[in-house]
């Protein structure tokens, strides 16, 4: 019952989001504020973290490899496809998950606590459109973008990790990371970061915009807007692989 | 003019108001005033429609607010200001953009004359040299200052204040009180102050409805208040020491 409740009002919620914005140049300035916010600021944290992952699942791959027959080459192809189909998209978007959806659920958790929603409905303003929608399209705008980004590194932390220990050469890792590329991967990506990109931003943005009390809601619907958008990813990637790739 | 007509509100089994019926007269400062818990904070965001009634009516100017849609609910917000308890200021913005926000939403005006309404409400206020501060930065005073400014920013019809001098020490609770009822006169607005502090019930207690229980319990004005026989608007008034010791005197 409670479930039910919960989506029912996230649906509502979702339906003023789209509902025809009072002045749409204020939106899009937000908007781009928004990207700078979300996107750059997320650039350093998705950098390191894709660096290492690289680098690691080039180690593993290479150490788990024991048979002459599999070639050296191997190491960068596997590299590549963990890192496109999996690693960039999915965990990127659990990390932004708790970075920026406790942002924004902390954010407007304290609009919605200390009356400044109230404010803008007063205001005549519509306070979920107004607050939600530019961190929605933001996300969505610069999710593909920070996901490339993390690719393109994640592969190069596997390189310099490959060539600095001499796992493999650098000739076999770069005609790994090449061997039979198939451009539908990264349509794949894609799709499921423009997805995770309006989960990690719409679930938060329920989170806060419900919170109820003092300090300590907040802190709450913080703790839960990570959680529940990092399980709907989960959910949600699940589905997709399922659909895009059998 | 605002009038409600017999709403009532309940959350839950809690019914928080009971039938409360009032006439908020235009250009003068109407209170709303009761004890901690009584339903006088609950009965004013009924009347700005941030709680829906469970049933009465509730009428700007006899258009009936309870039966519009949102969209025209949103036309009337435009018509009225808001001052709230914690004075409610966008964080992220500015004094200049708090008061600005309202104009550039609605008003149409370039950004140099919404740039001079906004120093004009601010003057208004007394509050000069403060454009470039943010909300954390300004005491409590200067904080209800703001909000008036913004408050007032769209020439409403109608004021709300509620508990406008919650957390404010007495002289600057007179300063915001004669503000609010000097603005009332100035714009012919209709405007609702919701308190329980006997001190701004005496200086600007133009109309006073007493809320005990959810209920409307007494209606008068500043001279009245002091001469009921009603037992429990008595023990509200003459809570204080400092009142007691007035009575006493007379």
């Amino acid at each position: 019952m409670n479930i039910v409740f919960h989506f029912g009002r996230y649906f509502i919620m979702m339906y003023r989001v789209f509902s025809k914005p009072e002045k749409f140049g204020i939106y899009r300035e937000n908007t781009f504020k928004e990207m700078i916010s979300l996107g750059i600021g997320s650039m350093g944290i998705v950098a390191i973290i894709s660096l290492f992952m690289g680098a690691v699942i080039t180690i593993q791959t290479a150490s788990n490899i024991d048979s002459p027959w599999i070639p050296s080459y191997t190491v960068g192809f596997t590299t590549r496809q963990s890192v496109i189909l999996e690693f960039s998209p999915t965990i990127i978007a659990l990390i932004l998950a708790g970075k920026i959806g406790s942002n924004i659920a902390s954010e407007i958790g304290t609009m919605r606590v200390t009356e400044q929603i109230d404010a803008l409905e007063i205001m005549g303003i519509n306070s979920a459109s107004y607050l939600t929608l530019p961190k929605i399209i933001a996300a969505l705008f610069i999710n593909p973008f920070i996901i490339i980004y993390s690719m393109f590194l994640g592969m190069f932390g596997g390189w310099i990790v490959a060539i600095s220990t001499g796992i493999v050469t650098s000739n076999q890792y770069i005609y790994g990371i090449q061997y039979d590329f198939k451009p539908f991967d990264i349509t794949y990506a894609l799709i499921k970061t423009v997805v995770f990109a309006f989960v990690i931003t719409s679930i938060p943005a329920y989170h806060g915009y419900y919170t109820r009390g003092g300090a300590l809601e907040v802190g709450r619907s913080s703790t839960r807007a990570v959680v529940y958008s990092s399980i709907a990813i989960l959910v949600v990637n699940y589905l997709l692989t399922q659909l895009l790739l059998i | 003019m605002i009038e409600v007509k017999n709403i009532s509100k309940a959350f839950g089994e809690k019914q928080v108001l009971k039938e409360v019926s009032c006439l908020f007269e235009r250009s003068k400062t109407n209170l709303i005033i009761g004890a901690s818990g009584s339903g006088k904070s609950v009965l004013i965001k009924c009347i700005v429609g941030l709680h829906e009634v469970d049933c009465g009516e509730i009428l700007y100017d006899n258009r009936d607010f309870k039966s519009m849609d949102i969209v025209k609910r949103r036309e009337i917000r435009r018509e009225l200001g808001m001052l709230f308890q914690a004075s409610a200021l966008f964080d992220s913005l500015t004094v200049e953009q708090n008061v600005m926000f309202p104009l550039i939403m609605y008003s149409g005006m370039s950004k140099s004359e919404m740039l001079d309404r906004v120093n004009f409400c601010l003057k208004r206020v007394n509050l000069v040299n403060a454009n470039h501060l943010y909300p954390a930065e300004l005491s409590g005073g200067m904080q209800k200052r703001v909000g008036i400014a913004r408050a007032i920013a769209l020439n409403p019809k109608y004021l709300f204040c509620d508990e406008p001098n919650s957390g404010l020490d007495p002289q600057t609770s007179i300063l915001i009180d004669n503000l609010i009822q000097e603005i009332t006169h100035e714009y012919d607005i209709t405007t609702i102050v919701v308190t329980h502090d006997m001190n701004s019930v005496m200086e600007i207690g133009e109309k006073i409805f007493f809320i005990y229980k959810g209920e409307l319990w007494w209606k008068g004005d500043k001279n009245s208040i002091l001469e009921t026989d009603n037992k429990e608007i008595s023990e509200f008034v003459y809570a204080s020491h400092i009142m007691k010791l007035l009575k006493s005197k007379h």
